[in-house]
């Protein structure tokens, strides 16, 4: 089984994050795939181990930790009752190592627990022969933790899961330069399923908490978790995605806890303009002028129309026709 | 250094990007940007669209200096002779490639498509123009058919066959293995689209294994998750493949052209 390590929480200010975000924060971790959560000993107090924590924070040091999560066996016989998971740590002994591809083999040691850092070149290099050698060093435990400045994390993350790698690191929203959490657990369902068991639909609360808790705005296009990546304005598309959904779409958007929108702006056709407004009624040439209307006005104003604007819009030309036929 | 093209899209596919609109004005703007970094390539757009689209097309052909301009095309013969009227100097074939596009958008048959598709481009050599044919979701149609549609375009004279990766699905091992398995006896373009967050990755093994040009648009926009974004694909090549493009350059050209790409903030958040 894969391992997925989230790192989001290490590099994060959270010194404004309240205890519940914080545990809640985890807990979508948990749920959407992720195995292990990395996390500072700064943290330990807000994570819910009251009793223990001064001698859980001395046994830990200044070492990150992982958070894990264990399932208790059900003492119900009846089985109606499933216990709720239990989390527990771990330190992390994992010995981080940021060295050139050249220097890899020979930096490796066997039966090493290993972490592997930057390799944002790879897809430029032979990386399946990189990763065969990195799984032949004999270390005892590998984690490739791809950096994302040349853009390519996710894909090399995908890559070494492919090739045999059994333990990735990641961060939410690029958080850090990192792997793009949820682009790995996406991937990974699509590419590798039988590797993966996550519940991806957490995603869209997972991304607000992360909103909220970094003050960083996710952007409205980013993969899998943009909110605008299921709205569908150009005629060709809405189209096809009218017809059957999966023409355009590379999942369904509940996978992820999004939702598809037919949008209308300037390369809207008629047919998205007749589903929106719902009124078989409409004559064609008042169609065409309110098209007309609609994409003069979403050029001028760099966006789509709302609802409430496109019924505005509809009514002021059906009600002028003189000025707008 | 491997010498590679871009294709830019930003005018074509980029601006079918949910709230991104430009007008003749902007377009042309971009384009001259486009030209001048030393884009080879500028779909500029779909005239069948309307007027003002062709309007478009007629300034960038005369204020772009080098690149060639592009008339994108559903597979459609009105459609074509729009692109053909109003100068395009490469006419694009987009060809619906997966049986799930022929048979849920299009309502045909795979021998339908064939068909139309003999037509469209006799239609293009009449006119004396370049053609260039895209595969629609190629990533999701049957091996067998890809290479019927490959051989099928060759013998109609494209210059060059299209790979889309439509819905952004692909990986870049997948996307190393299908283009390489690609007959060499026409020149091949990958389309990449960023679901996964795989568009610059993709792209790069598609260019490692065979391709010649690159699709791509300005800060990534498109459909989705957007189009391979040129920036990103430049800073993760630098030093390996040569597009004939400055990095510096257009990052500030770029930066030039934001407020037109971006008219509302909200967007580029």
């Amino acid at each position: 089984m894969v391992t997925i390590i989230d790192r989001t929480l290490t590099s994060f200010d959270t010194a404004g994050m309240s205890a519940r975000d914080l545990n809640h924060f985890c807990d979508l971790l948990f749920s959407c795939g992720v195995t292990k959560i990395e996390l500072t000993p700064d943290l330990l107090a807000r994570l819910g181990f009251p009793s223990s924590a001064a001698s859980l924070r001395k046994w830990l040091g200044d070492r990150s930790f992982f958070l894990t999560r264990i399932f208790p066996i059900s003492l119900d016989s009846s089985g109606m009752t499933k216990p709720q998971p239990l989390w527990k740590l771990e330190p992390n002994d994992l010995v981080e190592k940021n060295i050139p591809v050249s220097k890899l083999k020979s930096a490796l040691s066997p039966h090493q627990k290993i972490r592997i850092t930057g390799l944002e070149d790879l897809m430029n290099r032979d990386y399946p022969t990189i990763f065969k050698a990195l799984l032949g060093s004999g270390a005892q435990t590998l984690d490739l933790c791809p950096s994302n400045h040349h853009h390519c994390a996710a894909a090399i993350a995908l890559e070494w899961l492919l090739a045999g790698g059994t333990s990735i690191s990641c961060a939410f929203a690029n958080h850090h330069n990192l792997a793009p959490l949820e682009e790995v657990l996406m991937s990974l369902k699509l590419h590798q399923p039988d590797a993966f068991s996550g519940d991806l639909s957490v995603l869209s609360e997972l991304c607000g908490l992360y909103e909220k808790c970094s003050g960083q705005p996710v952007a409205k296009m980013k993969a899998i978790i943009g909110a605008d990546i299921f709205k569908v304005e150009s005629g060709i598309h809405v189209d096809g995605v009218l017809k059957n959904p999966h023409t355009y779409e590379p999942f369904n958007p509940q996978t992820v806890g999004n939702q598809r929108e037919i949008v209308l702006g300037k390369h809207s056709g008629r047919k998205s303009l007749l589903y929106k407004l719902n009124d078989p009624g409409l004559s064609e040439p008042t169609v065409h002028s309110i098209l007309k209307q609609i994409k003069s006005r979403c050029t001028q104003l760099g966006r789509n129309l709302s609802d409430l604007e496109l019924q505005t819009l509809a009514s002021e030309v059906q009600n002028d026709k003189k000025i707008y036929c | 250094m491997i010498k590679k093209y871009i294709v830019d899209t930003t005018l074509r596919d980029g601006e079918q990007s949910p709230g991104i609109a430009f007008t003749v004005r902007e377009k042309v703007t971009i384009a001259k940007s486009l030209d001048a970094l030393g884009v080879t390539r500028i779909e500029a757009g779909t005239p069948a669209i309307g007027k003002e689209e062709c309007r478009a097309f007629e300034k960038i052909k005369l204020a772009c200096q080098n690149a060639q301009i592009i008339g994108w095309n559903r597979m459609n013969r009105s459609d074509i002779s729009q692109s053909i009227a109003c100068g395009a100097d490469i006419i694009h074939v987009c060809v619906p490639a997966s049986d799930l596009l022929i048979r849920e958008k299009l309502r045909q048959s795979r021998s339908q498509v064939l068909e139309t598709l003999s037509t469209c481009a006799a239609a293009i050599h009449t006119a004396n123009r370049e053609l260039t044919i895209g595969l629609e979701d190629a990533s999701r149609a049957d091996w067998d058919f890809v290479i019927q549609l490959i051989e099928t375009a060759r013998d109609l004279g494209a210059t060059t066959l299209r790979f889309s990766d439509t819905v952004g699905i692909m990986s870049p091992s997948l996307c190393k293995a299908t283009i390489s398995q690609i007959p060499a006896n026409i020149d091949i373009e990958v389309h990449m689209h960023n679901d996964l967050g795989m568009a610059v990755a993709n792209s790069i093994q598609g260019l490692r294994s065979g391709a010649k040009y690159a699709d791509s648009t300005l800060f990534g926009i498109g459909e989705r998750a957007g189009n391979c974004n040129l920036e990103h694909l430049l800073i993760a090549t630098q030093g390996q493949l040569d597009f004939g493009i400055s990095l510096d350059e257009l990052q500030w050209r770029q930066a030039d052209l934001k407020s037109i790409i971006y008219k509302n903030e909200l967007l580029y958040a």
